[in-house]
């Protein structure tokens, strides 16, 4: 059977790849645009200082950080340190600034899907990231 | 799953001793990461940001273990260079005695201050990291000083965002962003990314509706590309032939807009002598206009001030060549500026300039050069300066993120090299995107 999306009583499965492995469940917060560390990043505060950002000063602590692709400095690391950072990371496309942020953090993230996640994930929908498996599982809110 | 050679599992099982097993360990964990088959050899460069043993707090090491193996005779496999000033102050190499920042806008760090300065510089673990073989280049641009290039095809490690593309697309070497003691030490990195020939051939084709020509041109085009295309590869169409400052300027501006470690200029770039090389014969999977409505946009989002009048002026992002503090030398012989100018470059070019009478020159005229960081790195601006102007897009992009409190939002007037001179001289910003 092809692994792709399945859809049971209101959970919506998507598989993925592993980049750092973990189980974990909380809510959802989704940002359409790709996230820019270094400066416009604050682990202190645990939110994005980046100016025209969506989610300018909206903290990420404990959450599902569900964004498109990484982008900026190798600062970009900064969304993974700290007391305040995210629960999980899921993102739609890779490249190596999101290999050393998982790395610094140590939580569940995710990429690869064989569907966008932001196609499904709203903020708020509560999203299973099960890294040690392979897919993320949502609840819509 | 990682496939590893005798000599690496020897390294993870620690038989060649505590240092080289977790730095085997975090580069096992990275391809673990990273999708990495297995590690390559590297034959070209290293950097990284200093003095930190390791990029992930998981892996790193203490100062007696580096001290242990630097006295049993460690060295560094690759040769290998310091990206910017200490972490974490990244306070000035030189000219700290006129920089009245506060470190991070903490009041008990203000990079002037003597004692703070010789505490963040570290000294204790370059004296290591030099037996090793570190060549203490502290700058975001090595490539402009470090006398030491790759060559084409060498597999590299180095550690800047601004920098890799250098590495990439300019020089045809190969390099991720991930320089780290590991790799440098072990000359070993994770195989994948920019180090795999398939995924280095261009995806989308960028086109222009203006000839790309100027630097602040090439600089706003960059931006702007760079928040098209993201992590994808682009060949870039409709650009004139871009010059070593353009170039900084493009590749540090990708990687504000995006994240690009690699592009191809068809004719310039050395992989791509025709746009069909550079897209491997096939069709692009996209393609793009970056316009004139996508390059006014880019401007404005960069030139972010509602006054006019300007309190500091900041040229050095990326860190200058030699050949644009001569022309700064050049537009500021015998004027007096109004508002503070401040000159940054690579430690290694100070002596330079000093000796080229250039420092000199901008001493006479009331600048201030400084080497080794930048204002966003430090962690933000002297405390009266309200609004600020410089001609750098990643510069610009960044520094306002130092300050998202409402009570005091950061000003930005970007513009040309010319316009920030302008600027230093009047007070007054008179930049327009034409």
């Amino acid at each position: 059977m092809a692994r792709g999306v399945e859809i049971t009583m209101e959970k919506i499965r998507i598989y993925g790849r592993k980049e750092f492995g973990g189980c974990v469940e909380a809510e959802a917060l989704v940002s359409p645009k790709p996230l820019e560390g270094f400066a416009n990043c604050s682990p202190e505060m645990g939110c994005t200082t980046e100016r025209n950002h969506p989610l300018f000063k909206v903290s990420y602590a404990g959450k599902v950080l569900v964004y498109p692709s990484p982008r900026g400095s190798g600062g970009f690391m900064s969304y993974g340190v700290g007391p305040n950072k995210p629960a999980a990371f899921v993102h739609t496309e890779t490249c190596p600034l999101a290999v050393a942020c998982a790395m610094v953090a140590h939580i569940p993230s995710m990429t690869d899907f064989e569907r966008d996640p932001l196609e499904v994930i709203e903020t708020g929908d509560m999203v299973l990231v099960n890294a040690d498996e392979g897919y993320i599982e949502i609840t819509k809110k | 799953m990682v496939q590893l050679k005798d000599d690496e599992k020897r390294m993870l099982q620690g038989e060649d001793g505590f240092v080289p097993r977790i730095c085997m360990e975090y580069l096992v964990e990275l391809c673990e990461v990273a999708g990495a088959e297995k590690l390559v050899d590297l034959d070209g460069t290293g950097d990284f940001h200093t003095p930190m043993t390791s990029m992930s707090p998981f892996y790193e090491f203490s100062f007696e273990e580096l001290e242990k193996i630097v006295n049993a005779g460690a060295r560094f496999k690759i040769p290998t260079f310091a990206n910017k000033a200490p972490f974490f102050m990244q306070p000035p190499v030189h000219g700290w005695e006129k920089c009245n920042v506060c470190a991070y806008r903490d009041k008990n760090c203000p990079q002037d201050d003597p004692a703070f300065h010789k505490e963040a510089m570290r000294d204790e673990w370059y004296e290591l990291y030099r037996r090793m073989g570190m060549m203490t280049t502290h700058s975001c641009a090595n490539y402009i000083t470090s006398t030491y290039l790759p060559t084409m095809g060498q597999h590299c490690s180095w550690n800047e965002s601004s920098a890799v593309p250098y590495c990439n697309a300019n020089l045809g070497a190969r390099s991720n962003i991930d320089g780290s003691f590991a790799t440098c030490f072990l000359g070993k990195a994770a195989y994948y990314d920019m180090h795999i020939t398939e995924n280095r051939y261009a995806t989308v084709m960028v086109k222009t509706e203006r000839t790309i020509t100027t630097d602040i041109e090439w600089d706003v085009f960059g931006f702007a590309t760079g928040e098209d295309v993201g992590v994808h590869v682009p060949v870039l169409t409709g650009t004139g032939k871009p010059t070593t400052t353009q170039i900084m300027k493009l590749n540090s501006a990708l990687n504000t807009g995006g994240a690009v470690r690699m592009y191809h200029i068809p004719g310039t770039t050395p992989e791509a002598p025709t746009i069909e090389f550079a897209l491997n014969g096939k069709k692009p999977e996209r393609e793009t206009m970056i316009g004139e409505a996508e390059l006014k946009k880019a401007y404005e989002t960069l030139n972010y001030h509602t006054s006019d009048d300007v309190d500091l002026v900041y040229l050095g992002c990326p860190h200058l060549t030699i050949v644009d503090m001569m022309k700064i030398a050049c537009k500021l012989e015998g004027k007096k500026c109004r508002v503070p100018l401040w000159i940054m470059t690579a430690p290694w070019l100070y002596d330079v300039a000093k000796n080229m009478g250039y420092l000199k020159t901008y001493e006479d005229a009331g600048a201030h050069l400084l080497t080794g960081t930048c204002l966003a790195a430090m962690g933000g601006v002297p405390e009266n300066v309200k609004t600020l102007a410089l001609d750098s897009a990643k510069q610009s992009y960044y520094i306002t993120g130092r300050y998202p409190d409402d009570d005091y939002r950061l000003q930005v007037c970007y513009g040309t090299q010319d316009d920030c001179i302008d600027a230093a001289l009047t007070g007054k910003w008179r930049g327009e995107w034409k």
